[in-house]
């Protein structure tokens, strides 16, 4: 029984203890004062975002079906397969998917972030507003991996051209 | 007898009135039931467009249409023919050097937008917003 006690007592202290998402009464008023303009600016970034995913994600799959495919392929076919080609496009192909889903999700948080009132929930807002942040953070990285990806694919086409 | 034939003409003429009446139900209900399909099909799809994503790609949307200046880069850009590195065909040289060539382009349109997905743009100070104390 003490020790049901006991664990039922960290329990609890470990959930008091859990950092809660703080909010100041200065950035409170700003939110519910700027909540027009920061809406604004919001929606602004969702088209902006919309543009750069529609690019990039075009070039992405131009990149995978027209370059990479083909030519491990060819390699392939003339007895000139390249392990770390092949594993890198499978590595590409991986990211992409993360990508495209990852901007999905970043895409639906934003969507709630905008469609949330801010000048009655501003604590609310910027608890939101933090974790669309961190969905975005991961879309750029999985952007950077990509660009990382398509840089070592260049890198190894062209050690192969040497050796050709 | 003369009775008994208006009395069964009044009758056919009521049963012939039933029956329009009927087709006229039936009518109806066969438009409603139209309009029902309609809705939850339209529903479906809608669903299916906004949860697989499609919809924060679709830039004809209302607000995110393009701009003119993007449109016109797009059509010099469909002016372009599209390389397509062949599956089959010997490698050497030539070959890769016209590949790197091609893939080159598509290098610079990706490294164009030097940081995507900035965070920066959802940072506080962009929104005007103080620092946490």
């Amino acid at each position: 029984m003490k020790r049901l006690l006991v664990v039922f007592a960290v329990f609890v202290m470990s959930l008091v203890a859990l950092p809660c998402f703080a909010i100041s009464e200065s950035q409170e008023k700003a939110i519910v004062d700027k909540c027009n303009e920061i809406k604004e600016q919001l929606k602004a970034v969702q088209k902006d975002d919309a543009r750069t995913r529609v690019h990039l994600g075009g070039r992405y799959e131009t990149i995978l079906t027209s370059f990479m495919m083909p030519l491990n392929v060819r390699l392939l076919e003339n007895n000139l397969s390249n392990v770390e080609l092949v594993e890198n496009q499978n590595s590409f192909a991986e990211t992409k998917s993360l990508f495209n889903n990852d901007y999905i999700d970043y895409q639906q948080r934003l969507e709630e972030l905008v469609a949330l009132d801010c000048k009655k929930e501003p604590a609310n807002f910027y608890e939101k507003l933090d974790k669309v942040r961190q969905k975005r953070k991961i879309v750029g990285q999985d952007a950077l991996k990509l660009r990382n990806l398509i840089s070592k694919h260049v890198r190894l086409v062209t050690v192969l051209r040497g050796k050709i | 007898m003369e009775e008994k034939k208006v009395e069964d003409k009044v009758s056919d003429e009521k049963k012939q009135k039933k029956k329009l009446n009927k087709g006229g139900w039936n009518l109806v209900i066969l438009g409603i039931m139209a309009v029902v399909i309609a809705v939850i099909t339209s529903g479906v799809s809608l669903l299916i467009y906004h949860n697989s994503g499609d919809i924060y790609l679709d830039r004809s949307r209302p607000g995110f249409l393009p701009d003119e200046e993007e449109i016109e880069e797009e059509n010099n850009d469909d002016d372009e023919e599209e390389f397509k590195f062949d599956k089959t065909g010997p490698i050497d040289l030539t070959v890769l050097e016209k590949y790197l060539e091609e893939l080159q382009a598509e290098v610079d349109a990706v490294n164009a937008y030097e940081k995507p997905f900035e965070e920066k743009v959802l940072s506080d100070e962009s929104f005007g917003i103080p620092k946490t104390e």
